[in-house]
């Protein structure tokens, strides 16, 4: 087997949306050409702003929408123009873990139930079995097996959120996409479910696809990082360098203002606020879609769209005057 | 502050002291339900009714506010003291323009005819950085993104001058270069005006960027008040402490981020003694006590002797 697990080339995702009072329809791009690889075991995070497509390209990698052009390939094989059939044995290796541990939960149904239906719907086998395999997980994601009859408004939101990690761990996938999985929670809490994943990880080998808002978080979860403006990858490589030295203006502006602990030990650095709001998808500007906000923006970026090339270290940016350190 | 409820009455704020300078900005944060945000509602008279019972003084400008007839905190809600909301999207009312509704609250609390009003509202549209006030103040809220229905709801807040500005989670529905935006604007605001905020937040990074004084609580009692550099470098409540280590931080990684065991305590079941016991790493006989607020400046309520807090936070600040 590969060492690449999981490779996205070029996918693009449209929507195609009614224009309240223009008539006709049109087309949104949420997705623009993203590609990348993730190696077995690693982490990947892709930090984003609202509306900059992050969870439209995890449900794209998970078959949950179908990619409007562009592969997904899972362990050498496209996933992409499948039919749900064929789908269906490579479905059990990836896993969705998501945002809302209230919306995400069956709540006529015990956790018990919730957790074994994957099991369920795999054949994984004879009554007894699933029920030992629950058992199993609840352990694994440290809750108590004596509230398996239990229904999920009983449980605590970071709770809930366990729950949601044993039912995406109990087909044993390779892959687990997580969109926004702390993001609900309070920090204490948070940090919880942040060191459960840590250790799931590395107990079963777990490759993660990370997906956040949160600067920090991601930090904290990735080896790898790609950030993502208005449906594409601006900038993307080791998560080290990245923080420390970012190369593309927009990178560099989000890390600036990301609220920071002054404990003496925090780095200094000089904000730099972004004005306006993020562009509507429906009409992004010409050339880089960040010109209108990037403080280094020059004519060219006006016309020509750059393509996020390799800027050495394993690092990528798509800009025409990265940031030179 | 305690609600009856079918399950008992519980005690949403309980035993809260603290106070706000002219010009201070102080963040009063903590996770949900450690009573944060019923805490300023209560004290604005925005929490009525034979199910709510308040104790305890609040003093505006060295008045009594507490129990005063709802006439007469009309007057004052709005006027003297202002509040921005977590969610602009719930707090503006959907069916009337953006521009109609800030000129409601100026002609309830002024003599200004409906046309100043309305040229006052264009004028705080643009005193909060909404580009073409003009055309934006017929605008439904609808229209606005997420960033200028906030800013919108800033402009609400200043309409009539207060000198007190309660801002409820004010950017945590927004994205983090939109939440730049609406930091600045309050700071450069309060440089301005010299109004005093008060900021409810459960983000530490917020308070360390934004706050002269900080008031953690836990189970609607306050476990520690300081400055900013007292509770964020010098924090002497374990609460705290894991508080400010669970945060991930952007300059490097940490290998485990520290945790407070459990959940976040119902307001129902608050233990007798220390709110906090149960999930504390350091506790001890003395804690079946309730703790009192001890300390001049900065206070903490924690039975633990100063000695020994000082060692136990060297030893956490070490291990990270």
């Amino acid at each position: 087997m590969s060492d690449v697990i999981l490779r996205v080339d070029n996918v693009t995702k449209n929507f195609s949306v009614r224009r309240p009072g223009r008539g006709g329809r049109s087309q949104i791009q949420a997705v623009g050409g993203v590609s990348f690889e993730i190696r077995r075991g690693e982490t990947l995070g892709i930090v984003g702003e609202s509306g900059c497509g992050k969870s439209t390209l995890a449900r794209c990698i998970v078959q949950l929408l179908p990619v409007t052009s562009g592969t997904v390939e899972f362990n050498g094989s496209p996933l992409t123009g499948l039919s749900r059939r064929q789908l269906r044995p490579h479905r059990r290796e990836m896993q969705l873990v998501f945002q809302d541990p209230f919306a995400s939960l069956n709540p006529r149904r015990t956790v018990a139930d919730i957790v074994a239906e994957p099991l369920r719907v795999h054949r994984f086998g004879t009554r007894s079995e699933i029920e030992a395999r629950v058992r199993e997980l609840f352990t694994l994601v440290g809750l108590d097996v004596n509230s398996l009859v239990r229904y999920p408004h009983e449980f605590s939101g970071g709770q809930r959120q366990r729950i949601g990690i044993a039912r995406s761990l109990a087909l044993n996938p390779q892959l687990v996409v997580a969109d926004e999985p702390v993001s609900a929670l309070d920090v204490s809490v948070q940090a919880q479910v942040l060191n459960l994943m840590a250790e799931l990880q590395e107990k079963l080998g777990l490759t993660y696809l990370f997906i956040a808002h949160d600067l920090g978080v991601v930090r904290h979860v990735s080896d790898r990082v790609g950030v993502m403006y208005l449906g594409e990858l601006v900038e993307m490589g080791p998560a080290d360098p990245l923080y420390d030295a970012p190369l593309h203006p927009y990178t560099e502006a989000l890390l600036s203002v990301a609220p920071e602990l002054d404990d003496g030990r925090a780095r200094t650095r000089e904000r730099i606020v972004i004005s306006g709001d993020v562009p509507d998808p429906a009409d992004k500007p010409s050339g880089c879609a960040f010109h209108p906000r990037c403080p280094v923006a020059q004519d060219r970026c006006r016309i020509e769209k750059p393509s996020l090339i390799h800027a050495g270290d394993g690092r990528l940016v798509a800009c025409h005057f990265p940031r030179r350190r | 502050m305690s609600f009856a409820t079918r399950a008992g009455v519980v005690r949403a704020v309980d035993g809260l002291s603290m106070s706000v300078g002219r010009g201070e900005t102080v963040g009063i944060v903590g996770e949900s339900g450690s009573g944060k945000s019923v805490s300023m509602y209560s004290i604005l008279g925005l929490l009525r009714g034979p199910n709510v019972s308040i104790e305890g003084r609040v003093r505006f400008n060295g008045q009594d506010i507490l129990g005063r007839p709802d006439r007469e905190l009309r007057a004052l809600r709005g006027k003297d003291i202002a509040m921005i909301f977590q969610d602009p999207m719930t707090a503006l009312t959907p069916v009337y323009t953006v521009g109609w509704q800030i000129a409601e609250q100026i002609r309830q609390h002024t003599d200004l005819t409906k046309r100043q009003a309305h040229q006052r509202a264009i004028d705080l549209l643009a005193e909060v950085a909404i580009p073409d006030p003009s055309r934006r103040v017929n605008q439904y809220p609808h229209e606005f993104s997420g960033g200028m229905r906030q800013r919108a709801m800033i402009a609400m807040a200043l309409s009539c001058e207060p000198s007190l500005l309660i801002a409820d989670e004010p950017t945590t529905a927004l994205d983090v270069t939109t939440q730049a935006q609406i930091l600045e604007l309050l700071a450069e605001l309060q440089e301005r005006r010299g109004s005093s905020i008060v900021l409810i937040t459960h983000d530490m990074g917020v308070i360390s960027e934004v706050a002269d004084r900080v008031v953690v609580m836990y189970a609607g009692r306050p476990a520690e008040i300081g400055t900013r550099q007292e509770v964020i470098r010098e924090a002497r409540h374990p609460y705290t402490w894991g508080l400010l280590g669970a945060v991930p931080r952007l300059d490097s990684k940490r290998a485990r981020l520290v945790t407070i065991p459990g959940n976040p305590i119902s307001p129902l079941d608050v233990p007798p003694g220390c709110a906090f016991a149960p999930r504390c790493t350091y506790r001890h006989d003395r804690c079946s006590d309730r703790p009192p607020m001890r300390g001049t400046d900065h206070l903490d309520a924690c039975w633990l002797d100063d000695a020994e807090k000082e060692q136990r936070r060297a030893e956490i600040e070490e291990a990270s």
